[in-house]
């Protein structure tokens, strides 16, 4: 091959490849992207932190100190913990259910993974609302039995459950559906059962997969407005979320205050995307090693 | 131990990938399955090892039916033609795979599986691999590895699916080779599938021809040579020994 090029008349430029396109076209292009992350993204990030800090630290740090606000925190913390461990599992469980058998209905399924993405999450939130408040359908039932859902903690959590719902199943379905279950059928006849299956093989396998989506259902599940706010109710101290409190906050002229809690959750969106950002490249890279066997 | 199956069939929608199929590997023997690819060897051989099931039919291992029982408690040996290896355990422990898992009463301790492990590296000559990951082995190597893995558990048969169908020409030989040796050493019982007459005369005691879900003829290579029993098997046979 190199005698065939060498025996070729040799040009001492480089040749003009078909696709590079000419340079004032590449410098628009990216101005005006950076100009549109800066107006768009960047900036308004930056005022939050400029706001949040702009009566000084401590006026920062006592936004905290307030009962309500600490309240809030704690209470985005409780249903996120709780929201965030139960879509782990049920993503796993649906991804495995999808990419490991042919049944009748699985195209649905996998639709109906989707679902919370196109709904409106106010519409996630009504539907709670009718299901389990007092005019809804279980609602007498529950009154009952003295169990209030709606109004509660346990609508919150229902309602964050609903809208995260997609994150895990999703970032693992493409991975998982690449990997094959060779490796599983292996330890099958290696005679592990599908619990030393599940620890040792597969969640391993899907590992930064896994991680990723469960940085964005708990960056969801901390930040979800509209469902949660129709279940709510807004009560301070009982059942205020950060995204919720927030709003209150800034309806009452609190902005330093308002732009403090904000700061918080734009704290976590970063640390969140950081996370993700690896997680992502992590799993591009066994995406990668998947094809190559 | 023998390895029998009677009257096996199974259909895919429907199309018949298997059409009661039936024969015997005798305790010790060497077995090649040999058949053009889409005969059904390696969905036989799966449903042998019990990672599929079939519609009708029984597998017997020793004279005691396993049919029913899952993959995990047949515990044949099973070798796949792309390794399966655990991509992110290394060598040593994807052949101590088997051992760990175990039920706590049955589980080797730490040093025993050790002793183990560095028994089998060295049977399949990969002694200073043992930290390596699979993806930094090469096919033969890995293949290696699979076999090592597969033993480790001491199956009282070994099942390979077109064990050398993934590597070069002359890692191919000398892995059958190794077979062969390996075998007459220990006298495992072993069923493999291939689609290379070659390999499967080479290796083998006996070969089962089967074609189109259907065994065709069962014989030592010497009789499959001389006296096919039917046109579809010296046809297969003469495809592949007049040189084009």
């Amino acid at each position: 091959m190199a005698g065939v090029v060498s025996s070729l008349p040799v040009k001492a430029s480089i040749p003009r490849r078909a696709t590079t396109e000419p340079l004032w076209v590449k410098i628009v292009l990216i101005s005006a992207l950076v100009v549109f992350f800066g107006l768009f993204l960047v900036f308004p990030l930056f005022i939050v932190f400029k706001e949040a800090l702009s009566k000084g630290m401590g006026v920062f740090l006592k936004t905290f100190e307030d009962s309500a606000t600490a309240h809030a925190v704690w209470l985005t913390l409780i249903v996120a913990a709780i929201a965030v461990p139960l879509n782990t599992a049920f993503g796993i469980a649906a991804a495995w259910c999808v990419t490991r058998f042919q049944f009748f209905g699985r195209s649905l399924l996998i639709s109906l993974i989707d679902l919370p993405l196109w709904v409106s999450p106010v519409v996630a939130g009504l539907i709670y609302v009718m299901t389990f408040g007092a005019q809804g359908w279980a609602g007498p039932w529950l009154k009952e039995h003295g169990i209030q859902v709606i109004f509660a903690t346990p609508g919150l959590v229902l309602a964050t459950v609903f809208v995260t719902f997609p994150f895990v199943a999703r970032s693992l379905i493409p991975l998982m559906q690449a990997q094959g279950h060779k490796e599983e059928e292996a330890a099958m006849t290696l005679g592990a059962n599908g619990w030393h299956i599940l620890w040792r093989v597969t969640l391993p396998k899907i590992k930064w997969g896994l991680i990723y989506g469960i940085i964005l259902c708990n960056a969801r599940a901390m930040g979800e407005f509209g469902a949660v706010s129709v279940v709510s109710g807004h009560i301070r101290n009982k059942t205020n979320t950060m995204p919720l409190h927030i709003e209150i906050l800034y309806n009452e002229y609190q902005f330093a205050a308002a732009f403090a809690v904000a700061s918080v959750l734009s704290i976590l969106a970063l640390v969140s995307l950081a996370v993700k950002t690896y997680a992502e490249w992590k799993t591009d890279q066994q995406l990668r090693e998947a094809s190559d066997i | 131990m023998s390895i029998e199956i009677s009257d096996i069939s199974k259909t895919f929608g429907k199309f018949a990938a298997l059409n009661s199929v039936g024969f015997r590997v005798n305790s010790g023997e060497l077995v090649a399955l040999l058949g053009p690819s889409g005969s059904g060897k390696t969905t036989l051989l799966r449903i042998i090892a019990g990672l599929e099931f079939a519609e009708r039919g029984q597998v017997f291992f020793n004279g005691n039916e396993v049919t029913d029982r899952s993959a995990y408690q047949r515990k044949a040996g099973f070798v796949f033609q792309h390794y399966a290896l655990f991509q992110h355990m290394n060598v040593f422990e994807n052949i101590a795979f088997g051992l760990r898992v175990r039920p706590r009463r049955e589980r080797p301790t730490e040093s025993e599986i050790k002793e183990r492990v560095a028994r089998l590296l060295e049977a399949v000559q990969l002694e200073s691999f043992a930290k390596r990951l699979p993806a930094q082995l090469s096919g033969g190597q890995r293949q290696r590895v699979a076999f090592a893995r597969a033993l480790a558990i001491e199956p009282e048969v070994l099942l390979l699916d077109e064990p050398f169908g993934a590597l070069d020409a002359k890692v191919r030989r000398e892995l059958r080779t190794w077979l062969r040796k390996f075998h007459d050493v220990t006298h495992l019982t072993s069923l493999f599938v291939t689609h290379d007459q070659e390999e499967a005369f080479e290796v083998a005691d006996r070969v089962i021809i089967i074609s189109e879900g259907a065994v065709q003829q069962i014989g030592t290579p010497e009789e499959v040579r001389t006296a096919p029993a039917n046109e579809f098997v010296e046809k297969f046979l003469d495809l592949y020994s007049v040189p084009a």
